[in-house]
């Protein structure tokens, strides 16, 4: 911010910067759940998938054209 | 020699009006950055999107021509190495004094989505003030391109918040709780007003209240125990981490854009003239003939731009919008400009409201009075066509203006064509307003009126309106006047 030339003002950038740090702790918050959740769903989601888990189903219309053939 | 440079602050560079061109002279090591910053998303879509002012670099022999020309010589020579850009002229200049609160609240929304822009292309706002803004019509525009610079990824600090906080948040908060308008404050605080200023106005208990006490209290609590020769509160703490730098930025603007949405002025404001269209004085017939006769003139001389002064609530400026003009709005009531201003938005209508007395049109302001030009500068000659309707009685009678000076005015304001309601001393308004001193208009009638009309126009037509003591004035400018 070299060429800011703005008055910050004192209480207000002092505020900001308290907020600033309160916030920062939400970040790490936000940060942890999200990690703490990663790791659930990867714990149930172990294991090589199932044969026929995530084949795609064509719908009912292919289907029909098909056998129309 | 005048000073050519109504935009001086920014060490970047400066911006002047020359020729009728908008230029702006940047120096040698902030030209990379400026040119930086117009091509990134952020600002393509802006300028696409008509919310920021369109932007080009002059080429060689475009410098060289104005580096001839004398009055630009002291900013060439304060910028050696710099470059020139030109910006597009936004039609009629308007400033923050003169906007109704609904405008600066939109100026707000304004500032606020650039700079969240800004921050997902790496850049920062480096100031955000209304004075950034322009009109265009009802839409703002973003006139100070060199607002940008590239920010430290790892800076959670948006050092222009206390600006914007002084000079949108608390004048809005001043409006609701005061009903003060940006022109009580403004044309007196350039920089808006401080929290310390506003936790004086406020009584004990609303200084506890949550939005004062954030944007008001605290702030003032903590200037009081800050020490003011401490400067290590100023410099910058950077984050290594610029994640969180950037977490904690959009969660500044997002604070912010609630906070300047709970200030948005309320559109059922009420003012002695707000509900004028609703209570006037016409009766059908005769308000039918107004609406006619004021179309006719529009049509007859298809005016590019139209002041329309004394606007009230803009029924005649959206009609002179709808027959194509570029309507300027003029009302001292600063609730009826809003009200131009919503119905304008809603409607798509091409028209600039203003809230400024004509008996008392803004003045010069700024430095050497040369960073805001007067009302009249900006307006003399600008307009292709006038309309003074049910206007007049207020400056003969409150404001005592003598009838030959209004037409002057009018004259000096037009090119072409005025539209002028004579209100008759024996008018039920014009009596309520001179409070026992009609004597002093005793000797206004249509034979007074039009001998004065006489060295400045020619009258194409004139119309009595049916039941009333009123008469609608189709007037051309006379291309010498006294």
């Amino acid at each position: 911010m070299l060429l800011a030339y703005i008055d910050p003002g004192i209480g207000a950038l002092l505020w900001q910067s308290i907020i600033a740090a309160l916030v920062g702790i939400l970040f790490y918050l936000k940060k942890t759940r999200r990690w703490i959740m990663e790791m659930f769903r990867k714990m149930f989601d172990r294991g090589p998938k199932p044969p026929g888990v995530g084949v795609e189903i064509p719908p009912p219309n292919v289907e029909a054209k098909i056998d129309a053939k | 020699m005048p000073a050519p440079a109504p935009s001086f602050r920014d060490p970047a560079g400066c911006c002047c009006l020359f020729n009728q061109r908008v230029l702006r002279f940047v120096t040698a090591g902030a030209i990379p950055e400026f040119e930086a910053f117009l091509q990134t998303n952020g600002a393509r879509q802006f300028i696409a999107g008509k919310k920021f002012v369109s932007t080009r670099r002059l080429n060689e022999d475009e410098t060289a021509a104005l580096r001839a020309a004398p009055e630009l010589q002291p900013v060439f020579n304060a910028q050696p190495g710099g470059a020139v850009f030109e910006h597009e002229r936004i039609p009629f200049p308007s400033c923050p004094h003169e906007w109704p609160a609904e405008m600066l609240w939109d100026a707000g929304r304004l500032t606020l989505e650039l700079a969240r822009a800004a921050l997902a292309d790496g850049f920062g706002l480096k100031d955000a003030t209304p004075h950034n803004i322009l009109f265009r019509g009802s839409e703002p525009v973003f006139i100070d391109a060199l607002s940008f610079e590239r920010r430290d990824p790892g800076d959670p600090i948006w050092k222009p918040h206390a600006q914007f906080v002084r000079t949108f948040l608390l004048p809005l908060m001043a409006h609701r709780r005061w009903n003060l308008s940006p022109a009580d404050i403004f044309l007196t605080h350039r920089d808006g007003l401080e929290p310390e200023e506003m936790y004086r106005w406020c009584g004990p208990l609303e200084r506890f209240k949550p939005r004062t006490l954030s944007l008001v209290s605290i702030p003032t609590w903590l200037s009081r125990r800050a020490d003011p020769d401490d400067q290590r509160i100023y410099r910058p703490h950077l984050l290594a981490n610029p994640e969180k730098a950037r977490f904690i930025l959009e969660s500044l603007f997002k604070r912010l854009e609630r906070t300047l949405d709970s200030l948005r002025p309320a559109a059922q404001n009420q003012s002695a003239w707000s509900d004028y269209m609703a209570t006037h004085s016409y009766d059908d017939p005769a308000f039918a003939a107004k609406e006619t006769f004021v179309g006719e003139a529009l049509r007859e001389f298809q005016p590019a731009r139209v002041l329309d002064a004394g606007a009230n609530t803009g029924h005649f400026s959206a009609l002179a919008a709808q027959a194509g003009a570029a309507v300027v709005a003029v009302d001292l009531d600063a609730t009826c400009a809003g009200a131009i201003w919503r119905r304008a938005r809603e409607h798509k209508l091409n028209i600039l409201p203003l809230a400024l007395n004509l008996a008392r049109p803004s003045p010069a302001l700024g430095w050497r009075n040369g960073e805001c030009p007067s009302f009249l500068d900006r307006a003399t000659g600008v307009f292709d066509g006038v309309l003074m309707l049910a206007l007049i009685h207020h400056l003969l009678v409150t404001e005592r203006i003598p009838l030959e000076e209004i037409l002057r005015l009018a004259y000096d304001v037009t090119k072409s064509l005025l539209v002028i309601e004579l209100v008759e001393p024996k008018d039920e308004m014009f009596r309520r307003l001179t409070r026992g001193r009609e004597h002093l208009h005793a000797a206004l009638d249509v034979k007074m009126f039009e001998q004065a009309c006489a060295p400045y126009f020619e009258i194409v037509r004139s119309l009595a309106l049916p039941g009333t003591q009123r008469r609608m004035y189709c007037l051309k400018r006379k291309g010498d006047g006294p």
